[in-house]
């Protein structure tokens, strides 16, 4: 029987969207602490050099300075990082990048800042710098670290890739490059921070994750847990670059030197300059079919340039090696993704770490190969895709909840349509169309690590509940869905749960807001929480209405019998209850998905709880003579487990589509060269194209009502389709993101399409 | 450094200001930290990318090119003035129904767009529409949800003056 949901499964007004149309809601730049000092770093202006001398005289000179700190004034451990520590917050003796800080001026105005920071004198001694990772790689290469260039390597093996390749009918053998990409959130990275009367630093900071920015704050200043308090500001998007420390670490540092209010506010420029970027990546892949389209083999050798420091790029590399296959069964694979550091802008989380990079490689192998065999692009799909009781190439099997299928059939009769009615129908002489598919997997939580998340659910003794979590909304609305759980699981409205986020002061560490993981696994930890506090209400009712547990249930603000609702009794009632019997009605919940660490040899585990799957299909027409692609329809089917508020899986997956479009099609962030928004183009309306967004649910038993994740998800299968819909528009694939202007007219001259025709 | 200053004197969102202001100053930098309208927002600084637009006399622009003093004897809306007394801009509403607003930090600036072109248009064409907010960059919703609240705003206005 189809559970019926009350809560979930409704999109309901999303929280603080009133005070975001209003314009009443605070970002970090727009808290206004009395008489605050503002802060500004002097960067690095040699991608690699030592530090002979930090001269900071003359900055101190500059009026309206008030201090100058450099690496020596940092009273804890000056290295930062997730998963790896290795990026000091201000350099000591080296520079390993242009985005490296040197010096932190606090002045009483950006201006007096900004004329300080330019008055630090910094004397280096030049190294020879290494920015491509391959050359890095090789032997008496500059050592960007002590411990080598290499930073980390994922395999994953399976089977016997070189005996399948003999046997195979058709083998081939590609190379595929993707550019950095800059995050380019609207809102550039900012914090404020003061010191309160119990001298606990308090800082608010635009950031996905505001447990971890503690750990580091704490680790940086040599203080107690308690010293440190960080509240998450409205964050104005992230997608992946604001789970490291941008600011917070500044702001601490001149909150525990000076003791009076602080805020740094980062210019567009400095956020292009000084944050994380998309890994770039080169891909060589061979894969193999047999004669009927079955994949046999996969060998992939993948080199990732994480840049300076490694932020979380091993996360990256793991990933992307898990995810090398696709969402297909493939029986022998050799896959070795290395992560590499050299002297540019360091690389970090980028929405699909790692993914979008395997898709663009595993697609369009997908499309040679039906193309080798006559095969269209959707049958090959489906010959291949995974299905439940299917294993994967780490060996993990699939048991429930593999909704690739049925996002290849939902797709099919747009694609049907499309081919039919839409790919031969008159155009332009000089334009030609194309049909791509792309299809993706997606594991949900971080690879083969533990990632719990905690939430505390309290009921008041009036019986109003307020949840604690430390899951930081960033403008993907898991605010609100944590709210539809607990309200579900309690039988109240979504807007009678008073949501605590993000706040070290009063909320437990839900982990990042990363890897599409917070409906998934802070979601069940909410629900955990929810259902324990259920649990004691229940056990109270049971005594109030003579009535066994099992025949109750909530409603309405109520515990009922269930099969004689107007037998009830409020939850306020039982509550107080409880309270006057000295019962706890605050409740700790805790979620970890079930994981396997993998192998570091051979890649074998279990990375994720649970997959989501999706498949893009998109019509593109391409001028030959300028370049110019213009996307016209993406149809973006995803199996989402279950979509807790559509209008959120929606607006995730259109928001997916175009930044997908930016990665396919102009998108390249080049260190010291992309200095501004001038320099960047990030999709505008007019670049994006229609979407037709398609929720498939194929519910996780494991998942909070079902449902998995798709926020990043969304983007990953778009540049693929729109890569093989240039490709089969003019019988010329192009094989490096992004496909820009030049690199299409390269195509279209190389396929003949570029000249008049008669 | 004693830096030139100048008077200005303009309305915003119906109440009158006067105020001095340092001749370099932008309109972005007087609504935000002179007047303390913070929900006009700064994303880029060099007009590229429309979180900072406003409403001057009618037309939308991006503050952050405009000097303070240019605001002088001018009309102005930010999004602080759209709500009135009796409730929520249809535009607001709609962007909240309609889930045009994911981190919000765009919405200021797509708000005040839209709102100049429904001023200045009864039925704008989607194409309208699109043109209107071709300069707002959203990094989150990938506009459709967007241009959908906003054509509802439109169609809503419609229906209920010919009703
Ligand atoms: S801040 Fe004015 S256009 Fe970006
Ligand atoms: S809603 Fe985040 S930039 Fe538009």
């Amino acid at each position: 029987m189809e559970q019926q949901f009350r809560v979930v499964g409704n999109s309901v007004p999303r929280s603080c969207s009133k005070a975001k149309v209003t314009g009443e809601i605070k970002f970090a730049a727009d808290i206004k602490l009395d008489n605050s000092l503002v802060l500004k770093t002097k960067r690095s202006d040699q991608p690699h050099a030592l530090i002979r001398s930090i001269n900071v005289e003359k900055a101190l000179a500059v009026e309206g300075v008030r201090s100058v700190f450099t690496a020596r004034d940092i009273p804890g451990k000056n290295l930062l990082g997730i998963i790896n520590k290795d990026q000091p917050l201000l350099a000591e003796d080296r520079v390993r990048s242009l985005a490296d800080a040197v010096a932190l001026v606090v002045a009483d105005t950006e201006e007096a800042a900004e004329r300080g920071a330019a008055a630090v004198e910094v004397e280096y001694q030049e190294l020879e710098a290494v920015f491509d990772p391959v050359e890095a790689l090789k032997e008496g290469a500059v050592q960007v670290h002590e411990k080598g260039n290499l930073l980390s390597c994922r395999k994953v093996v399976k089977g016997d890739v070189e005996a399948a390749f003999t046997s195979a009918y058709s083998v081939i053998e590609k190379e595929y490059t993707t550019s950095s990409i800059e995050h380019n959130y609207i809102e550039p990275d900012a914090g404020a921070g003061y010191v309160d009367e119990n001298g606990c630093l308090v800082i608010y900071a635009s950031t996905q994750n505001p447990h971890y920015d503690h750990k580091e704050v704490v680790g940086l200043l040599g203080v107690a847990d308690d010293e440190v308090r960080i509240i998450q500001a409205t964050t104005g998007g992230g997608f992946g670059s604001k789970l490291d420390l941008n600011v917070q670490g500044f702001i601490g540092l001149a909150l525990y030197h000076l003791k009076c209010p602080v805020r740094y506010v980062y210019s567009r420029e400095e956020a292009y300059l000084a944050t994380a970027k998309r890994h770039p990546f080169v891909i060589r892949v061979k894969t193999a079919t047999d004669k009927d389209g079955r994949f046999i083999a996969l060998q992939m050798r993948a080199v990732c340039n994480t840049g300076a420091y490694g932020s979380y790029g091993m996360a990256v590399a793991s990933r992307s090696a898990v995810h090398a296959t696709g969402p297909y069964a493939i029986e022998n694979v050799d896959v070795d993704v290395k992560c590499v550091y050299t002297n540019q802008t360091f690389c970090g989380a980028m929405r699909g770490f790692g993914a979008p990079q395997m898709a663009l490689a595993h697609e369009s192998q997908m499309d040679l190969h039906a193309q080798a065999l006559g095969l269209d692009p959707l049958a090959i799909r489906r010959i291949n895709g995974l299905r439940a009781g299917q294993t994967s190439a780490t060996g993990q099997l699939l048991t429930a909840s593999v909704g690739f299928q049925d996002c290849l059939d939902a797709v099919a009769p747009y694609y049907e349509d499309a081919k039919e009615n839409w790919l031969s129908a008159p155009t332009d002489p000089f334009k030609r169309r194309g049909i791509g598919i792309g299809g993706m997997w997606y594991g949900i939580g971080n690879t083969g690590v533990q990632n719990p998340s905690t939430a505390r659910v309290e009921m008041s003794p009036e019986g109003k509940v307020t949840v604690f979590t430390g899951c930081a909304d960033i403008g993907q609305g898991s605010t609100t869905i944590l709210a539809q759980i607990t309200a579900e699981v309690l039988g109240l409205g979504h807007d009678d749960i008073t949501m605590v986020v993000g706040d070290t002061g009063c909320t437990t560490n839900a982990g990042a807001t990363s890897a599409s993981r917070q409906t998934y696994i802070s979601g069940n930890a909410v629900k955990d929480g929810a259902e324990k506090l259920a649990n004691v209400l229940l056990t109270e009712a049971v005594d109030r209405l003579r009535a066994p547990k099992n025949s109750l249930h909530f409603v309405d603000g109520h515990v009922a019998v269930s099969i004689a609702p107007e037998i009830r009794v409020s939850v306020a009632k039982l509550a107080k209850r409880i309270h006057d019997k000295g019962g706890t009605l605050s409740w700790q919940g805790f979620f970890d998905p079930e994981t396997v660490p993998l192998d570091p040899e051979t890649g074998e585990g279990v990375p994720y709880a649970t997959y989501a799957y999706a498949c893009h299909m998109a019509q593109v027409e391409v001028d030959v003579l300028t370049g110019e692609v213009d996307v016209k329809r993406i149809v973006a089917a995803h199996d989402v487990g279950h979509a807790l508020h559509p209008g959120n899986v929606v607006g995730q997956i259109c928001g997916g589509v175009a930044m997908g479009v930016g990665f396919a099609l102009m998108e390249e962030f080049e260190p010291g060269k992309t200095e501004s928004m001038k320099d960047y183009h990030v999709p505008t309306v007019s670049d994006v194209p229609e979407v037709v967004p398609i929720i498939i649910e194929s519910p996780e038993p494991s998942g909070p009502f079902g449902a998995k994740g798709v926020g990043e998800p969304a983007l990953i299968p778009t540049a693929p389709a729109i890569i093989n819909g240039i490709s089969s528009a003019l019988n010329k694939r192009i094989y490096d993101l992004p496909a820009n202007l030049e690199r299409v007219i390269e195509a279209s001259i190389q396929a003949g399409h570029f000249r008049v025709q008669e | 450094m004693d830096k030139e200053s100048v008077r200005i004197e303009f309305t915003v969102n119906n109440k009158e200001v006067a105020l001095d202001i340092p001749a370099d100053a932008t309109a972005l930098h007087v609504l935000r930290e002179m007047l303390s309208l913070t929900g006009t927002k700064e994303g880029c600084g060099i007009g590229e990318c429309g979180a900072c637009t406003i409403v001057v006399d009618g037309k939308a622009v991006n503050s952050c090119l405009m000097l303070g003093a240019q605001l002088d004897g001018r009309m102005v809306t930010t999004v602080e003035g759209l709500a009135t007394e009796s409730g929520l801009h249809p535009l607001q509403e709609k962007f909240m129904e309609g889930h045009a607003v994911q981190c919000g930090f765009c919405t200021p600036g797509l708000l005040m767009s839209s709102h100049a072109l429904l001023e200045e248009k009864e039925n704008p064409t989607r194409a309208e529409i699109e043109k209107a907010i071709a300069g707002n960059i959203c990094r989150c919703t990938g506009y459709q949800q967007v241009i959908t609240s906003i054509e509802t705003a439109v169609s809503e206005r419609l229906d209920g003056e010919n009703r």
